[in-house]
């Protein structure tokens, strides 16, 4: 149990509950796939990490369009954690999407993988690569790192140029993958980074393979936030309520209310390929 | 079977035994990390006085790195430096392969996890010096709000016993200035000597509160049970150990400092000032 609080900060009890957030609609085999994190990481007999993905959201992860959605969706299905319970809340996408919006909402730790793992992986090295799944990922981590002011701390961002199954993740597919991602992986060793940060959730199925092959230490970002909401609610702190002031009105009914519906209209998490629009008179291919 | 423990060595950047050694001892109190983790606390076998300039860094990563060279032949699963100014954790990073951790970088990088900006609450400006070698090793200063100083030298072995009723006031006030005037997010004590007043902050204060010790207990934790521990790339190994001689040296420098003129640290300054203030009375 924690001794060390600070004001704002929860305190904690005997057990604690802390809500996994998972970023897209998904049934209970995709949740499982989510909750094996849990078993990559050491963690103590006192805390509890209950699984949640969110009631409607994006299906893919590669336009601003997704984004938007996605921070929305995370909100909505995290911002009631304090009220049902929950001592802390973990973000399982490295996009650190809703993380802004829930920091501002509750004052229980609320811990994503994306600044936190760079972070962490700079109480190993002075420099970090991250692993991209396709190409679409690259360039929003290259946006995030800038975003973050972490630039002059990254080695670059590599990938494997595999397209991204967000419920199934890598099962079936590993002798074509791991290969590809390990390949990559010697690419960031390459270009100077002293460690690799999967840059995804979705990859701690591959983190084994990796670590045993590669000479730099491979930060798994699911299983590091685990860990870090061990320790803040150890150290009794939670986040700083300057950068992230509270919503004059949260707004989590209407959200609710808007989401419910959103989901009676959705494919129910599968992925769903846009029509080619028609193409117009005289368009180019 | 029972678990085995795992056994975490924290070095003392200053010899000393007895009460001095339990307060530094106290810190481990002030975190329930699990029944799983030990911690061993063991000082330098010699030292300067205070960390406050060039001169004594280079010494700390000495005495330090002297202090360390063992551990993981001892059997320990990770080594906490008791510093912010980070002394001997490159050299010993490079010589151990179990996680070594300096909660100078370790607590900026923590701060940045749960604000924007970090401010540094000191109690003597001598120490900025320190932060300054931290945060230039480590690159963030477009992060750091600034200090706010309580401008009392520190007392290396009794720490703040003694003096709360005067010194909380002051480090509250100090930490408002580092919130209203340089509107830091998250506030880091400046010193691991400085925990016994880390609860009483934390109460009064709306932001985050870092003590730096217990902080860099829990990341220990958090990299031996991610199975992580420094980069062998950013720390390459030596391509000999020379650990004969610099415990040669050191054993020395014990032996000598038991005959040799006795260091006057600040806090013996202090006590000199206020003899000589009490004399001319």
């Amino acid at each position: 149990m924690a001794k060390l609080r600070n004001s704002r900060a929860p305190s904690r009890k005997a057990k604690a509950r802390a809500l996994v957030l998972v970023p897209f609609a998904m049934d209970e085999k995709g949740v499982a796939n989510r909750r094996a994190q849990l078993t990559k990481v050491k963690l103590g007999p006192d805390i509890d990490f209950d699984f949640r993905p969110v009631t409607c959201g994006p299906t893919m992860f590669m336009s601003a369009q997704d984004f938007a959605f996605m921070d929305v969706a995370i909100y909505e299905a995290g911002v009631d954690a304090a009220k049902q319970g929950y001592d802390a809340v973990c973000i399982d996408t490295m996009s650190d999407s809703g993380m802004e919006a829930l920091r501002s909402a509750l004052d229980i730790p609320v811990i994503s993988p994306g600044k936190a793992s760079m972070l962490f992986a700079m109480m190993l090295g002075n420099k970090f690569a991250l692993l991209g799944q396709w190409e679409p990922a690259v360039i929003r981590a290259q946006k995030f790192v800038k975003s973050l002011g972490l630039e002059a701390f990254c080695a670059g961002v590599e990938n494997y140029d595999v397209k991204p199954d967000y419920v199934n993740l890598m099962a079936g597919k590993e002798d074509k993958t791991l290969p590809r991602m390990l390949a990559a992986g010697k690419r960031a060793v390459a270009n100077g980074a002293d460690v690799l940060i999967l840059g995804s959730t979705t990859m701690h199925q591959a983190h084994e393979y990796l670590s045993a092959r590669l000479p730099i230490p491979v930060v798994n970002p699911g299983p590091l936030t685990y860990k870090l909401v061990e320790s803040v609610l150890d150290l009794g702190i939670t986040h700083s309520r300057r950068p992230w002031p509270k919503p004059l009105i949260p707004h989590g009914d209407l959200l609710h209310a808007m989401f419910k519906a959103g989901a009676a209209h959705s494919t129910g998490g599968k992925t769903t390929k846009a029509k080619p629009r028609a193409k117009a008179k005289g368009q180019r291919r | 079977m029972a678990r085995k423990k795992k056994k975490i060595l924290v070095l003392v950047p200053f010899p000393m035994t007895g009460e001095a050694l339990g307060m530094r001892v106290a810190q481990s109190k002030q975190i329930d990390l699990g029944p799983d983790l030990e911690f061993h606390y063991r000082p330098v076998k010699w030292a300067g006085t205070n960390f406050v300039g060039p001169y004594d860094y280079v010494l700390g990563d000495f005495s330090i790195l002297e202090a360390g060279l063992s551990a993981q032949d001892d059997g320990y699963d990770a080594v906490c430096i008791d510093t912010m100014s980070d002394s001997g954790v490159a050299a010993l990073r490079a010589a151990l392969d179990i996680p070594v951790i300096g909660p100078g970088r370790t607590t900026i990088l923590t701060a940045l996890m749960l604000g924007d900006k970090f401010g540094m609450l000191v109690m003597w400006e001598r120490w900025l010096g320190l932060y300054k070698k931290v945060m230039d090793e480590l690159g963030v200063w477009q992060k750091y709000a600034g200090f706010q100083s309580i401008d009392v030298a520190p007392d290396r072995f009794s720490l703040l016993g003694g003096s709360e009723k005067k010194i909380f006031p002051l480090l509250e006030k100090a930490s408002w200035r580092l919130i209203e005037q340089n509107r830091a997010d998250v506030i880091i004590l400046g010193s691991t000597s400085m925990h016994q007043a880390r609860d009483y902050l934390a109460r009064k204060l709306p932001v985050p509160v870092i003590s730096p010790g217990p902080t860099s207990y829990a990341m220990a934790l958090t990299m031996l049970n991610l199975g992580l521990a420094q980069s062998r790339k950013a720390y390459p190994a030596p391509i000999a150990r020379s650990d004969v001689y610099v415990h040669a040296m050191l054993d020395h420098a014990a032996q000598k400092a038991k005959s040799g003129p006795k260091l006057v640290g600040a806090e013996g300054l202090k006590k000199k000032a206020a003899a000589k203030r009490r004399a001319k009375r």
